[in-house]
Order: C-alpha cells, then sequence, then structure tokens
C-alpha cells in the first residue's frame, strides 16, 4: 500500500513538473527610480503588451486605492472590461525622487516576441502618462538602464 | 449695538466656517485614532534604540539577499521590503536585532482612507482641498481672535492664566477649555494652514536629492559594511529609509533617507559620494504632518483628539453664548418722548437684560409707560421722572461694550427736568472690581443737577434673585409701584414670615419723633446687624423695610415717625406684648465686616440703628469711629447711655457727635472733612466705611469721600466701593 501511494506521489510531482515547464517563467526585479517631482505620490501600473499594441496582462499595480485606478485611463480600459485579481502584484505608490524595487514574473516565451513592457504613470492633478517608459521585451533592454518620459527617471531590471 | 472688533470677527469667522470646521473637527477625532490603533501593535522591539546601521544592514543583507529598502516608520516599527528566496515580493516587520519577522504591514484601512479624503478634500478633490485649507485658516483665525478675547476679558497677557468667573456654563467653558486647548488648535490649523499653502505650491516646494558622479566611483579600499564609518555612527532610530544597493555593481550604492539629510554610500568602501540636507519647507512639512496628525506621539495624537472634540464645544456653546446675547433684542411699547420710566441697560453677555425687562414689564403691567434701552443711546427723554439703571462690569472695572459712551454722553446730555434714579449694580464678588462700573455710575449721576438718587445704589451678587428683589421692595416703597419681581427671578426666594413679641418700644419717652423698638422673634432664627425687616402694616402688598440692629439677643430698629407714615405710624402704637407677622431678609452687602482694621461708622437720624447692634456685637474690639449726625442734644440723648456704655466696655473706640441745630450748628460730612486724614489712613490700611441714613447726607459724605480718595489716596472712590470698603445703606 506504502507503495502505491509513493508511487502516486511521485506522479502527482511528476506531473507539476511538467506543468510548469510548459509555462516557464522567470522572475525579474525591477528596479524603478522617480523623478524629482512635487505632488503626490504616483501611481504607477506595469503592463504586458501584446505584438498587436494591446493589454495583454498586468504585470505590477504601484497605488493601493482603487478610487485612483480610474485616472490611469488606457489601462483601466482594459482592467474594466477584463478584471483580475491584482491584490498579489498591488504595492505601494510612489512619491518623487523616491524608488521602488518589485518583482515581477515575465513567461520566458514573451520575451524577444515582439511583447512590450509599459510603465504608464498619473499623479493627482497632475499629468497622466500613457508610455512614461515602454520598452521592447527583449534581453537587451532587460539589461540595460531605460530612461523614462515622465515622472518616471529610469528602470532597470535584474533577474532573480 | 456695538461689539468689539475681535468678538465681531470671532463670530463671523466661526459664522462662516461651523459647517466645515464641524466636519473636520468629527473627521478629526477619527482620524486621531489611526496613529492609536498602528502604535499599540506589537512591532516595536526592545533593541531598536540601541540598533546601529553597521549592526542592522548587514545582517539583513545576509539574511534577506534579495532586499531593496528598509523603512523605519512613525512608529519606529522597521519594515523591510525586497524579495524572498523564492523570489517573491517580501515586505515584513523585522526585529533589527535578530532580523526575524515580526508581522506584515497591511494595508491602509479603508475606513481610515475614507475618512482621511473627506478630511482633506471632501471628496471633490482639489477643490474640495481648497476649501478645507481655506477652512484650517479660518480656524487659525479664529483661534486668534479668540485669544485676543480672552486677553480683552482678563486684562492683559499676564493675566491671561488668571482664574475665570464662572458665570454660565456655556461662557465658562468655552473660555476655559478654549484657553487650555488653544495651543493644539492654534497647531492644528497652523499646521493644516501650511499643509495646503504647500499643497498648493503657495509656499514653493523643493526637493533635494543626492547625486552621484558616478566616474569618481571608487572601488577601492574595500570595506565590509559593518565597519563603515557612516553606518557605525548612524542609529536606526535617527533613519527614515535605507535604500540598499540594487545590484553588486559598483555604481549601485546605499541610500540613507535620515530624519534632516539624504547620504549616498558606497557599498564597497563606506565613502559617502554626496549628501544632501533637506530643504527648511520640506522639514516643516514633515513637521506639520508629524504635528497634524500626531503620527509620531500618541499622547499628541491623543491631545488632537481632545482638542478636535473641543472644536465641536466649541461651536456648540459659541452658538449658545451668541444666541443668548441676541436674546437680549430689545422691545419697546412706548417710545422715549412719552415714557416716564426710563430703564437703561449695560451688559456684556445680555444677562443684565433679563431683569431689565423683567421691570419694563412689571410698569407696563402698572399702566406705567416705560422705555428700555442700552446705556450707549443715552439721550434726552422729556417725559422722564425715573431713571433706572442696570449694569454690568467688564473686565478689570471697565464699562460692558454698550456702556462705553455712557460717561461721555451723560456729561453732554442734561435732562431738561428733574429725575430720579436708582442704580443696580450686577457683577460677581469672585472678581476683585465687584460693580465698579455701576458705583461709577452712581457717582456720576449724583452730580448732575437734574438727578436726584431715589434709593441708594444695589447690587446684585452672581444674579442673586434674593437681592434683586431686595431692590424691587426698597425701588416699590420709594416709588409707590410695587414692582413683583417675576416669579423665575425669585424662583429660589421663598417668603417667610415670622411672629415677632414686640418687647420694648420707647415711642413714649421722646416727643420728637425717634423711638427705639425691640422685638423678640417667636421662633429661633438666624439673623444680624444691618440685615432688614420687612413689615406690612396694613396687611396688603404694601412693605416696609427697616435696618435691624441686634441688641442683647433681641431685633431692634430705629424709627422716625413721620406725619402720615404707613409704617413708622404703625410700629409707634405698638405696645409691648403684641405680636405681628413680618420678614427678615438678608442683607449681605451691609453686614459688619469680618475682617477688617478699623470701621469708620457714619450715620444721620435713625440711620444709626443697625450701628447700635453691630457694636453691641463687637466682642473682638474691631477699633470702631462712630459719627453721628443729629438735629438736637436731645434727640440724641435717645443713643448715648447706650454709647457710652459700650465706649466703656471698649466695644466703641471714638465718639463724634454732629448737631445740625444747636451749638456749632455741624453736619455729619462737616466731622467726615475735617478728619480727612483719618479717613484716608483708614482706607488705605484695609478699614471699612459704612454709612446708613439719608440719601442726602449720603451724597454730601460721598463727596467728601471722592475728594479724600483722589488727592490723599490718588483712587477714584469706586476703587474702595467695589472693594467692599465703603458700605452704604441709605434711604
Amino acid at each position: 500500500m506504502k507503495f502505491i501511494y509513493k508511487l502516486c506521489l511521485v506522479g502527482l510531482v511528476f506531473s507539476l513538473f511538467t506543468f510548469n515547464a510548459s509555462a516557464q517563467t522567470t522572475k525579474y526585479k525591477c528596479l524603478l527610480q522617480m523623478s524629482n517631482y512635487v505632488g503626490e505620490e504616483a501611481y504607477i501600473v506595469v503592463s504586458l503588451i501584446n505584438p498587436k499594441g494591446e493589454y495583454e496582462k498586468t504585470l505590477y499595480v504601484m497605488g493601493p486605492d482603487k478610487k485612483w485606478y480610474k485616472t490611469i485611463k488606457e489601462w483601466h480600459k482594459f482592467y474594466s472590461k477584463k478584471p483580475a485579481n491584482i491584490s498579489a502584484i498591488t504595492g505601494a505608490s510612489v512619491a518623487g525622487g523616491d524608488r521602488s524595487v518589485t518583482v515581477f514574473e515575465i513567461e520566458n516565451a514573451k520575451i524577444n516576441a515582439n511583447y512590450k513592457l509599459r510603465f504608464e504613470t498619473a499623479v493627482e492633478d497632475k499629468e497622466y502618462y500613457v508610455k512614461d517608459l515602454e520598452i521592447p521585451l527583449t534581453t537587451a533592454s532587460l539589461s540595460a538602464k531605460n530612461d523614462g518620459t515622465g515622472f518616471i527617471r529610469y528602470v532597470r531590471f535584474s533577474a532573480n | 449695538m456695538t461689539i468689539s472688533i475681535w468678538r465681531y470677527s470671532h463670530l463671523a469667522l466661526a459664522v462662516s466656517s461651523f459647517l466645515l470646521l464641524l466636519l473636520a473637527s468629527v473627521t478629526g477625532v477619527i482620524l486621531a485614532f489611526e496613529p492609536v490603533a498602528q502604535k499599540i501593535q506589537p512591532y516595536h522591539t526592545a533593541g531598536f534604540e540601541q540598533a546601529s546601521l553597521a549592526q542592522t544592514l548587514p545582517l539583513l543583507r545576509s539574511k534577506y539577499p534579495g532586499i531593496s529598502e528598509l523603512t523605519v516608520n512613525h512608529h519606529q516599527f522597521v519594515i523591510i521590503k525586497g524579495s524572498d528566496n523564492k523570489g517573491e515580493n517580501l515586505e515584513a516587520y523585522i526585529d533589527p536585532q535578530t532580523g526575524k519577522i515580526l508581522g506584515t504591514p497591511e494595508k491602509q484601512s479603508e475606513f481610515f482612507l475614507w475618512v482621511t479624503d473627506l478630511h482633506r478634500s471632501l471628496f471633490i478633490h482639489e477643490t474640495g482641498r481648497f476649501i478645507i485649507g481655506l477652512t484650517a485658516f479660518l480656524l487659525l483665525l479664529i483661534a486668534v481672535s479668540g485669544t485676543m478675547l480672552i486677553i480683552q476679558r482678563q486684562r492683559g497677557i499676564k493675566r491671561f492664566f488668571t482664574r475665570i468667573v464662572k458665570e454660565n456654563a456655556a461662557q465658562y467653558y468655552h473660555v476655559v477649555l478654549g484657553r487650555l486647548s488653544l495651543i493644539p488648535i492654534i497647531l492644528i490649523a497652523g499646521t493644516g494652514t501650511y499643509l495646503s499653502l504647500v499643497r498648493f505650491e503657495i509656499i514653493p516646494p523643493e526637493k533635494v536629492a543626492t547625486e552621484v558622479d558616478f566616474d569618481a566611483i571608487k572601488e577601492e579600499p574595500r570595506q565590509e559594511p559593518a565597519s563603515f564609518a557612516i553606518f557605525k555612527n548612524t542609529l536606526l532610530s535617527e533613519v527614515q529609509s535605507v535604500e540598499f544597493p540594487f545590484s553588486d555593481d559598483p555604481e549601485d550604492y546605499y541610500t540613507l533617507k535620515l530624519k534632516d539629510r539624504e547620504v549616498a554610500v558606497n557599498q564597497l568602501t563606506g565613502e559617502i559620494l554626496s549628501e544632501a540636507k533637506y530643504p527648511t519647507a520640506q522639514l516643516l512639512t514633515e513637521l506639520s504632518l508629524d504635528l497634524h496628525t500626531g503620527r509620531t506621539n500618541i499622547i499628541w495624537a491623543i491631545i488632537l483628539a481632545v482638542a478636535s472634540g473641543n472644536i465641536l464645544f466649541f461651536i456648540y456653546s459659541g452658538f449658545k453664548i451668541s444666541f443668548r446675547r441676541r436674546a437680549k433684542s430689545i422691545k419697546n411699547k412706548y417710545t422715549l418722548d412719552e415714557s416716564r420710566f426710563i430703564i437703561l441697560v449695560g451688559s456684556e453677555n445680555g444677562n443684565t437684560f433679563r431683569f431689565a425687562r423683567a421691570i419694563q414689564q412689571q410698569l407696563i403691567k402698572h399702566g406705567q409707560k416705560p422705555f428700555l434701552t442700552e446705556l450707549n443711546n443715552y439721550t434726552l427723554y422729556p417725559q422722564a421722572e425715573h431713571l433706572i439703571i442696570l449694569t454690568a462690569t467688564y473686565g478689570l472695572g471697565d464699562p460692558p461694550t454698550n456702556a462705553k459712551r455712557f460717561v461721555k454722553l451723560l456729561q453732554t446730555t442734561p435732562q431738561a427736568q428733574p429725575v430720579r434714579y436708582s442704580v443696580i449694580g450686577f457683577g460677581s464678588h469672585k472678581y476683585a472690581d465687584f460693580c465698579k462700573f455701576a458705583f461709577e455710575v452712581n457717582q456720576m449721576l449724583s452730580h448732575q443737577a437734574w438727578a436726584t438718587p431715589l434709593l441708594d445704589m444695589h447690587t446684585v451678587n452672581d444674579r442673586s434673585p434674593e437681592e434683586f428683589s431686595l431692590w424691587a421692595e426698597a425701588w416699590s416703597q420709594q416709588a409707590g409701584i410695587a414692582l413683583a419681581v417675576l416669579p423665575e427671578l425669585r424662583k429660589t426666594q421663598t417668603k417667610r414670615f415670622e411672629t415677632l413679641t414686640v418687647a420694648a418700644n420707647t415711642c413714649c419717652e421722646n416727643t420728637e419723633g425717634t423711638f427705639l423698638i425691640r422685638f423678640q422673634p417667636k421662633r429661633k432664627i438666624k439673623f444680624t446687624s444691618g440685615d432688614l425687616l420687612a413689615i406690612y402694616p396694613a396687611n396688603d402688598h404694601r412693605e416696609r423695610l427697616y435696618s435691624i440692629g441686634l441688641v442683647q439677643q433681641e431685633l431692634q430698629v430705629s424709627v422716625r415717625l413721620l406725619p402720615d407714615g404707613l409704617g413708622s405710624g404703625f410700629l409707634h402704637r405698638l405696645k409691648p406684648g403684641d405680636t405681628i407677622p413680618a420678614r427678615i431678609i438678608k442683607n449681605d452687602h451691609f453686614h459688619f465686616p469680618k475682617k477688617a482694621t478699623g470701621v469708620l461708622m457714619i450715620a444721620n437720624g435713625t440711620g444709626i440703628g443697625p450701628f447700635l447692634g453691630m457694636i453691641c456685637q463687637n466682642s473682638q474690639q474691631t477699633p470702631i469711629h462712630l459719627y453721628g449726625g443729629f438735629r438736637d442734644r436731645e434727640s440724641c440723648n435717645l443713643y448715648k447711655p447706650f454709647l457710652e456704655e459700650n465706649k466703656t466696655a471698649q466695644r466703641l473706640t471714638q465718639l463724634h457727635l454732629a448737631l445740625s441745630r444747636e451749638g456749632e450748628k455741624q453736619y455729619v460730612s462737616d466731622l467726615i472733612s475735617r478728619d480727612a486724614d483719618l479717613v484716608a489712613n483708614l482706607l488705605a490700611t484695609g478699614g471699612v466705611i459704612m454709612i446708613c441714613g439719608s440719601l442726602a447726607m449720603q451724597k454730601d459724605v460721598t463727596a467728601i469721600l471722592e475728594n479724600i480718595c483722589q488727592t490723599k489716596l490718588n483712587q477714584n472712590i469706586s476703587y474702595y466701593q467695589s472693594r467692599s470698603q465703603l458700605l452704604t445703606d441709605c434711604y
């Protein structure tokens, strides 16, 4: 009997492994350095954009209060159409001059496959940047320093 | 009516902002509990105060290789952020000594987020923030004008924290609590205003950050982070946050955000790469937030909650006070041109108006034409026969706001016809200057040729219904109009009749008309010399008052028989053994002083009555100088044996007699002029002068005393009157 159990357990572990292998992901540590702007803390959403230029997945949300999500307009359209549970990938908003280090998971298959990473920012009563920073999801850009155009000064990654 | 600019602004500001203040205070009280709720969480660790960065940072970095940031929050809880061994996001409270995870920070409660939002922007974003900022500024102005009002009320900054007299609950607590919560409220309002100014960039905001010259970054000499000088010298408690180097690259560095500056530290050598001090504006913003939210100190948070709660009370009590002031609006049935009775009121808070209206209504009830107005409106009254002045005193013996102009008006506006006046001072003995302004008004009227006193001035302590009734009774007797003061004013008074048996009556011995009559109360009652005996000669509402002397346990009154005197005739007819119903009225203001270096008694005619009792009761042998004025030797013979006897027993020190129709033909006032030095010395050393007798005598004597006070003591006579050093009971 014991043997049968063990066999089942091994089988279970094996099947999990194979399932994992089918959608292999890598975790990236992302350093986001804000510019020295003055004002409220920024709400920032990091999204995966597919080759057609559409939102595919929300990778990270910096900003805890749902009430402000509508100010990140473009992403909010996608989010309201396809609501997802984002509580695990939600963190604090980021003030001017501060930095934020977060971790998000990207499927290996999406890298070097014409996907893009978009950093969308909004600050209460200030500007909203759809593409504060948008970078091609390539091995090269994931190892470089990428400068933002709005509230973000730069973003850097390191594989975890 | 005029009200001071501070009071006007205080009220106007409060009225214009009270709804918003109400909202801000309620939400403020709630929000004060957020830091309290946070602080009581168990994430504070014992070794926190001693921990230095040299101990903590290497420990944390080895234990959590993925650490990106360390934060010390306002409650001195240490939080780390980064990723754990599995690469998952990590955020946790830790013990800085051991690196052990204590708990996970929770997201800010939805409820507090909601309340915070309401508190600072009313859910309408920028417009709301502006409105709230303005409200904070108005609150600051309210606090400032309130401070000015307290200074005004207490007469000077030095007396700011001296005792406040309790007149009515709303007002008393408005002032007392106002004084106590002044500092927190000014801080709440000031910081709120400042934060709004920063928010709207009216105070130019600045942000500094360390600028690192990457070309100058060195890799040698390498050191262990535990031996970096900056880490060794910096305690965790001085830190707001530490950003760890993002990678091992030498270009990545530590950023220490301390309380007053930001420091960038080379991760290999421990060298300080750059340092930036925070600008003052930023430090002030932080300080303002600390003070406004109470986030750093639980006790301060509670103080803020209490202060916010007080604002709610101020809104309530402030409106109550205002409505009471409004309630004094004056309604007149008759015009000032047709009125015989002019009632003038000086009142700061409107309390005195209740009494004035009671008089007005009574007069109207009796078919008379009264006219009620404020002292400041004093003018010519063509039909006036009676002037009744009711006035309070404000601050240190000053006129109330609505009576400030009266003194000047009185000088410039003499009435054309003779008018009889009566002054009632309202005040509290808790203040040093009891009824000072009323005394001054009375004094000034006595100098007016057209004015004759109907009564001696009366005072009412703490709105005592008894004392007011006493005035009403005296006035009724003189004016011949029965003023039954309103039931609400005499609520506490119960008319209690005593039965008195006549013990002796000297009426038969003296032809001239002055006699002494003694009574024995049937019941044991407490009274003393100076109290009043009210009798009802015709057994109706008509009442007659006599000043009592307590002599050998008996109640003695000194009476002058008048040709058609209702009271005197009645008393004159009484025989020993007769009984009469009567009332004994306490008359506290004319009691023998408990503490006095000496007492100077001035009387004429039957006014000596209460003094006879006081002398007889002077067992402690307080020095007493008695100045008595009589017509002739015969009329004073009635008292002479008694006085000589007491002089021998040392209950009376000096006796001075003035006879107006014999010998030198002197009046008692002449004796006072003669002894001016004695009088001045007595007043200066805390002695008391008591005057009892006719109003004419009182007028003469007061004029002399006034002169003595001014020339020898350099004080106004009202100074001594208001300090109970000059007591009068004249008729």
